[in-house]
């Protein structure tokens, strides 16, 4: 079985006989409008990361007993926790919609011989799962399912 | 621990990629009752009563849907904590802090499990 190749493998033993500079980011380059929406993709993992973390908060006090349950969901409704969802609800949104944009481009040519559906059908597809699922989730949640 | 980093890579996509597929479809919902409509009282406390969730909860179906919304989330947000931290901070510390937050989704998801078991 093949092992993972070192970062550095490909760096020459000793340096070449032409100088070159170090290669340097242009000043300000987070700035850029490009950059700043994949710097902004990148930085929705600390909302994940929270939210994770306070979904785990949620399902253990559900563990925990009754009072536990009234007590979390009352902490719930602190405008800090408030604001804070109101954050993740635009990240989540954010990550949706530009992860389906960048999902048609990182399909393979083919996979054997079969060719991926066409960009604008696998984007079709992946919204209306993305509404599908909110949507029979949402209804579970507050009680018009089940 | 780059080696094993490089090792593990392929399952740290797998899980990242579920985090951001799986992990924002489940979680979109889950916010707009959950972390807003309940506390602002768009949707009914009673939709969360202690019994009710419990109930969905407990239920095998419910207890697979929420392993996968409390564990991936953290997985995405490790891979991409990292990477930002790559894009400010470069490669020096990559090792370190890559492995400070997959070892934070690690637990959070052995966590998760817990959680999910003593319901």
């Amino acid at each position: 079985m093949a092992r993972p190749v070192h970062p550095q493998a490909m760096t020459p033993s000793r340096a070449g006989r032409t100088r070159t500079a170090a290669p340097q980011a242009a000043s300000g380059w987070y700035t850029q409008p490009r950059m700043l929406k994949y710097l902004l993709f990148d930085a929705t993992g600390i909302v994940y990361l929270l939210v994770g973390f306070i979904a785990l908060r949620v399902v253990w006090a559900l563990g925990s007993g009754p009072e536990a349950w009234q007590e979390l969901m009352r902490q719930l409704a602190n405008p800090l926790y408030v604001a804070f969802h109101a954050v993740a609800l635009v990240s989540v949104v954010f990550v949706a919609v530009r992860f389906f944009s960048l999902f048609p481009k990182a399909q393979p040519a083919h996979i054997g011989p079969v060719k991926p559906p066409p960009a604008p059908l696998i984007m079709a597809g992946l919204y209306a799962a993305w509404l599908g699922v909110t949507a029979v989730v949402t209804l579970i949640l507050a009680g018009g399912l089940f | 621990m780059k080696h094993l980093l490089l090792k593990l890579e392929p399952l740290i996509w797998l899980l990242f990629g579920q985090g951001i597929l799986i992990g924002t479809m489940l979680l979109t919902g889950w916010i707009l009752v959950v972390g807003l409509g309940v506390p602002l009282g768009v949707v009914s406390a009673d939709a969360l009563s202690f019994e009710r969730a419990h109930a969905l909860a407990a239920h095998p179906l419910g207890r697979l849907f929420l392993l996968a919304l409390l564990a991936l989330p953290l997985w995405k947000g490790a891979h991409h904590v990292r990477s930002l931290s790559i894009d400010y901070g470069g490669l020096s510390r990559d090792a370190a802090v890559a492995t400070g937050l997959y070892a934070i989704a690690a637990v959070g998801s052995l966590l998760a499990i817990v959680a999910v078991v003593r319901l």
